[in-house]
């Protein structure tokens, strides 16, 4: 019993991160159409710029601030000078296009931080919390937490503000935005800098538990793609359901099954609700309207 | 008119006259090395390309049939005893049969569900290259693996291996050319166009579909059988999704919509990791990892300035050069 509460509350935990990464890249394609393999890097970036401005004795809640404002101007550079010179690429261009986005940012922090894995301090005290035999780490719950607030800002954000119609309107139809005065441009951009600030912050919250290296956003990446796809590409409730079962596959997988297997158990997973769903779980009803 | 365009056999045989006499010209056996591994990915990239730029299909997954093929007879020659050219065989029947089952459970997909499905099988591939230890040997790989024989001479690694690697692949070049100006290459093309158009006109868009992803698959596995019997041994990190994405830089920095594409952008990425290595032994700033940061780079910029790879853009650089040469000299004679 406490190991599958253990296993349980270790699949949500990473499911969640899955999830923020996925609700990024869901949030990227409903206004551009882009996937954007390159939106683990920004996770990677999280937690290797927070290890390094907590190295210089940055205080906690300063370094994550800069570290937020840095990945958000990667991600709004990346739209610049990549994405918007690209419009109306086809699909198979785009995932090069991003691909070599995410080769080259790698590339750049395996220059700059080498290959170790880097420890960064959780956010409060981490002593675990027994309940029923499972110990649970305080960052768990800051993970699951975030997840939350997140689902919940986006909601706000999306249908009750002003900017998050004018979201939803370049998604559904560009030209007829433009009409109504919105710039669809802007709003490129402004998924870019969203999807950036998601990443990070899910950087920043996992790299306690997962001790990031140049080489975590690819991974993560992969699977919070393949969450996207999961769940239904541009489908945010999708994204999230997709996540949370991804996760937990992966966990009671590796304890179940083999932890070395992890990994090809939550991939065989995506085939075959990719065989039996070809649009994923939530997909055909929001890919192609767009709308989170 | 790319249609009727016949195979242009003075490329196939410039091309033969400059892969035969490169070991001559240069020494060293580096760059012999290097040579045979840019045969051996020419291979591989030949069949991507025809996916991608003849089908409008993508592959993030290619490694898997390319490491299929090399464990396949690594495994059949240390274990089992089997020789090469048998090896050879059963190589290229699992990567097909791989291929097969994908393909059915991909026949509905594409776009980027089709990118993941191919993504996902690579991941999956690898893993089980490195937990299915018993056949496999994991992360440290499989040891003694023989060199092929022919009329009882045996292809060591170096200029034998370097020659029976770029053989194969004229002979792959050759085949797929005919691919490409046969009926079925029309159709593919005609696929990549517009599916529905296609269909409309009763071509039958899954069955070729079907089959160019398997001959892409067992092209995969040739260059797989070629890499493991080159080395004494192979580990599963010649398999991972960096290869993949090797491979998919090669063919969209060539181009995907010529078979030459593949070969130009091989041969070129070779070229550069060379010349990387070569910078690296002076510059110590200059690592693999720089080499990735410049393939990347080269990912996005030949997407964002040409979209159709090197190779077409070249030659019709190439053309208007002459065409424009022309035009002034017939002026010149006028006046």
């Amino acid at each position: 019993m406490g190991d599958l509460l253990q296993f349980l509350v270790t699949g949500i935990t990473i499911g969640s991160i899955y999830a923020i990464v996925a609700l990024g890249l869901v949030t990227i394609y409903s206004v551009t159409k882009v996937i954007n393999l390159a939106q683990g890097e920004f996770v990677m970036l999280g937690g290797m710029l927070m290890f390094t401005f907590l190295n210089f004795n940055i205080p906690y809640w300063f370094a994550i601030l800069f570290t937020l404002v840095l990945i958000i101007i990667v991600g709004w550079m990346m739209e610049l000078t990549l994405i918007r010179p690209a419009k109306g690429a086809n699909p198979i261009s785009l995932i090069i296009l991003t691909l070599g986005a995410s080769l080259f940012i790698r590339g750049i922090a395996s220059m700059i931080w080498g290959k170790d894995s880097v420890r960064v301090e959780p956010f409060t005290a981490n002593d675990p919390i027994n309940i029923a035999g499972a110990a649970i780490t305080p960052q768990s719950i800051w993970v699951i937490l975030l997840m939350v607030l997140i689902v919940f800002g986006l909601y706000i954000l999306i249908d009750k503000t002003i900017i998050g119609k004018g979201f939803q309107a370049s998604s559904a139809n560009p030209n007829a935005a433009r009409l109504m005065g919105i710039s669809p441009k802007k709003m490129s951009s402004f998924s870019f800098v969203l999807s950036a600030g998601l990443g990070a912050l899910a950087g920043m919250a996992i790299a306690p538990i997962m001790f990031p290296a140049y080489d975590t956003g690819l991974m993560l990446g992969v699977k919070g793609l393949s969450v996207a796809i999961l769940g239904g590409l541009g489908s945010a409730p999708g994204a999230v359901l997709g996540g949370l079962i991804l996760g937990l596959i992966e966990s009671l997988g590796a304890g179940y099954v083999s932890s070395g297997f992890k990994d090809a158990i939550a991939f065989g997973f995506v085939l075959l609700i990719l065989f039996i769903r070809p649009s994923g779980l939530l997909g055909e009803k929001s890919v192609g309207k767009g709308g989170l | 008119m790319r249609g009727v365009k016949k195979t242009n056999w003075w490329g196939v045989a410039s091309f033969i006259v400059i892969m035969l006499f490169f070991p001559l010209i240069i020494n060293g056996s580096y760059y012999v090395t290097q040579g045979t591994f840019a045969g051996i990915y020419t291979i591989a990239a030949i069949g991507l390309g025809l996916l991608m730029g003849y089908a409008g299909l993508i592959s993030l997954g290619q490694a898997a049939f390319y490491g299929v093929g090399a464990y396949t007879t690594a495994i059949l020659t240390t274990s089992f005893g089997f020789s090469p050219w048998l090896g050879l065989i059963f190589s290229i029947l699992v990567s097909a049969l791989l291929a097969l089952i994908m393909g059915y459970t991909m026949a509905k997909l594409s776009g980027y569900y089709l990118a993941m499905a191919t993504l996902a099988l690579g991941m999956i591939v690898n893993v089980i290259f490195v937990e299915w230890k018993s056949v496999t040997q994991g992360a440290q790989g499989l040891y003694g693996i023989p060199n092929p024989e022919l009329f009882g001479f045996q292809i060591t690694q170096g200029v034998p291996y370097y020659y029976l690697v770029w053989g194969i692949a004229t002979l792959v070049i050759i085949v797929s050319m005919n691919i490409v100006h046969s009926r079925v290459g029309r159709a593919l093309r005609s696929i990549h166009d517009s599916e529905t158009a296609a269909s409309s006109m009763g071509v039958e868009t899954g069955k070729y579909k079907m089959q160019i992803f398997i001959f892409s698959a067992i092209l995969a596995g040739i260059a797989g059988w070629l890499f493991a019997h080159m080395n004494y041994s192979i580990s599963p990190s010649s398999f991972t999704f960096d290869t993949s994405i090797l491979f998919l830089a090669m063919v969209v920095l060539g181009g995907a919509t010529s078979i030459w594409g593949a070969v130009f952008g091989t041969i070129l990425i070779t070229a550069i990791s060379v010349t990387v290595h070569e910078l690296g032994q002076s510059f110590s700033f200059i690592t693999t990892d720089f080499e990735h940061v410049l393939y990347g780079f080269i990912l996005m910029m030949v997407v964002i300035f040409l979209p159709r790879g090197l190779f077409p853009s070249f030659v019709s650089f190439l053309k208007n050069f002459i065409s424009s040469n022309k035009k002034s000299n017939s002026k010149r004679i006028v006046s």
